[in-house]
């Protein structure tokens, strides 16, 4: 079996010699590398997906507030708002739920890292959304909803082999943006999408956050992040909803995420998760130097 | 994890304790393979922030995250947000120290652990390179890279000749498949150190028999942070 590939185009030929699905093939690659077998390597994504759950019930349930005092709470806000302008249930809960577990994260609780700790509320927050709103009989155990986070998955390994997951080297494109572009692929396939359908999507959505700064006040997983983690869900919805009406990315996802590195490449440093430009650079950012010492 | 291995499980993770990985899951590995390096009861501790971590240590709970290591406290563990109050009631004392600029060739995330216990110490020096994955690059003045995805054996010794090709028998002989060997020393027929990354666990009659040998001063097993 040939477990080697570093774009969309060579994974899609690879999961096609293999004779599996397109999750399956990538779960026994995970089992080769590191001696697991299949059913461990699902039982460790079904146990991810329920830490993922942990962390946005409690977002959402309890107020979280920071150790900088940045984040107060904001996911709880949400969740009890009445005056959204799109009133729809799906749409309401993948952005709180972003929120909240991303706000998690700033304050400190436990979490799982997808593809960052500070884009971690972006694929959950959306996927789990779905289920709540719209496919109740979905959970961490049945296979649909496995194979809906390892699609995402899959976009995170892409970027990772031709570009980059760290802010400190592309920005925030590489973290919130690539989430963005993993929970785009994981919704089109809860949607019966297929793998080329939801690499796609991931393209739209990815396309859409190029040369996102990473300009974190004080240097802290916190501003933006943590809202950003909504915005790219909402981006990531957008995407699909192009992709479910048959629109298709000019740029293929492959040729996107060559883009997304040499954006990066040509970042300044001050802009590179450095705290050193943009937000962090501003008066009320500079505020909170002084306050977290 | 090698070049082109990059797996689901290796996006979708790790599970840790927020905000950050690399100020809190990344510090907190560091710490916690420096007390693994170190076989005696700890009496004090010292951690020392560089650079990023120095700057913003306490928003990102890198304190608690090197506290918790020391204790034995992995990444995903929630005892990590009050590992403080758990070293008070230990009695472990740790100092926190915050050095804004360190030496040019520190990673720009790097973190020092030196313990002291039992007449002995150590002093090892981390870096937190991204996404909580480290780099161990200095122990007890020898220059080191280890990133605790396999299992390594740290074997100090005399520079004498055959000591690599022995302790590779020891480990061939039992059955253990190397998969690297590197020789760092300090000048020649002086201290060496020979770290040897192997794929699974050693057990501690291999580790004692690889401290019997007659070049051989000291002998520090360092499991892998998957184990």
């Amino acid at each position: 079996m040939n477990w080697k590939f570093s774009t969309a185009d060579e994974l899609l030929a690879r999961v096609s010699e293999s004779g599996l699905g397109f999750a399956d093939y990538l779960v026994a690659r995970d089992a080769f590398y590191s001696g697991r077998t299949v059913d461990e390597v699902r039982a460790e994504v079904a146990h991810r997906i329920r830490v993922s759950r942990a962390a946005l019930d409690r977002g959402t349930a309890e107020p979280q507030v920071s150790f900088s005092g940045m984040t107060r709470g904001g996911a709880v806000l949400l969740g009890a708002s009445t005056g959204w302008p799109v009133d729809d249930e799906f749409f309401r809960m993948a952005l709180t739920y972003a929120l909240a577990i991303n706000e998690v994260n700033a304050c400190g609780g436990r979490i799982i890292a997808f593809p960052t700790a500070g884009s971690c509320g972006i694929v959950p927050g959306v996927l789990w959304a779905w289920r709540d709103a719209r496919a109740s009989d979905l959970g961490p155990e049945s296979i649909a909803f496995q194979d809906a986070f390892i699609m995402a998955s899959a976009v995170g390994i892409l970027i990772a082999a031709r570009a980059t997951l760290a802010g400190a080297a592309g920005g925030c494109q590489a973290e919130c943006g690539a989430a963005g572009a993993m929970a785009a692929a994981g919704l089109a396939t809860l949607l019966g999408a297929d793998a080329a359908t939801a690499l796609d999507a991931a393209a739209l959505s990815l396309k859409n956050s190029l040369g996102l700064a990473c300009d974190p006040v004080a240097g802290l997983v916190e501003v933006p992040c943590t809202k950003r983690n909504a915005f790219l869900a909402a981006n990531a919805i957008t995407a699909v909803s192009l992709s479910r009406a048959g629109i298709r990315s000019v740029i293929p996802f492959d040729e996107v995420v060559g883009a997304m590195k040499s954006i990066g490449d040509a970042m300044p440093a001050s802009v590179r998760e450095s705290a050193e430009g943009g937000l962090a650079k501003t008066a009320t950012g500079m505020s909170f130097w002084e306050k977290i010492r | 994890m090698a070049e082109g291995s990059v797996g689901i499980l290796d996006i979708f993770g790790p599970v840790m304790i927020g905000p950050s990985s690399s100020h809190t899951a990344g510090v907190a590995r560091i710490a916690f393979l420096a007390r693994k390096l170190f076989p005696y009861p700890v009496e004090k501790a010292r951690v020392t922030f560089y650079g990023s971590l120095a700057r913003t240590y306490r928003g990102h709970g890198s304190d608690k995250a090197a506290v918790a290591g020391l204790l034995g406290i992995l990444p995903d563990d929630e005892r990590l947000s009050y590992s403080l109050e758990l070293a008070r009631k230990e009695g472990l004392p740790v100092e926190i120290v915050p050095e804004y600029e360190g030496p040019e060739r520190y990673h720009p995330n790097t973190a020092v652990v030196e313990l002291w216990g039992g007449g002995k110490y150590s002093r090892v020096r981390g870096a937190s390179i991204g996404g909580g994955k480290i780099r161990l690059q200095s122990v007890n003045g020898f220059e080191a890279d280890l990133d605790g995805s396999l299992e390594a054996i740290l074997v100090l010794h005399h520079d004498e000749v055959g000591v690599i090709a022995i302790v590779s028998h020891i480990l061939a002989a039992s059955r253990f498949n190397i998969a690297s060997v590197v020789s760092h020393r300090k000048d020649k027929g002086d201290e060496a150190l020979l770290v040897v990354e192997v794929d699974g666990a050693v057990p501690a009659s291999i580790v004692a028999q690889l401290r019997d040998l007659p070049p051989v001063r000291e002998v520090v097993y360092v499991p892998s942070l998957r184990s």
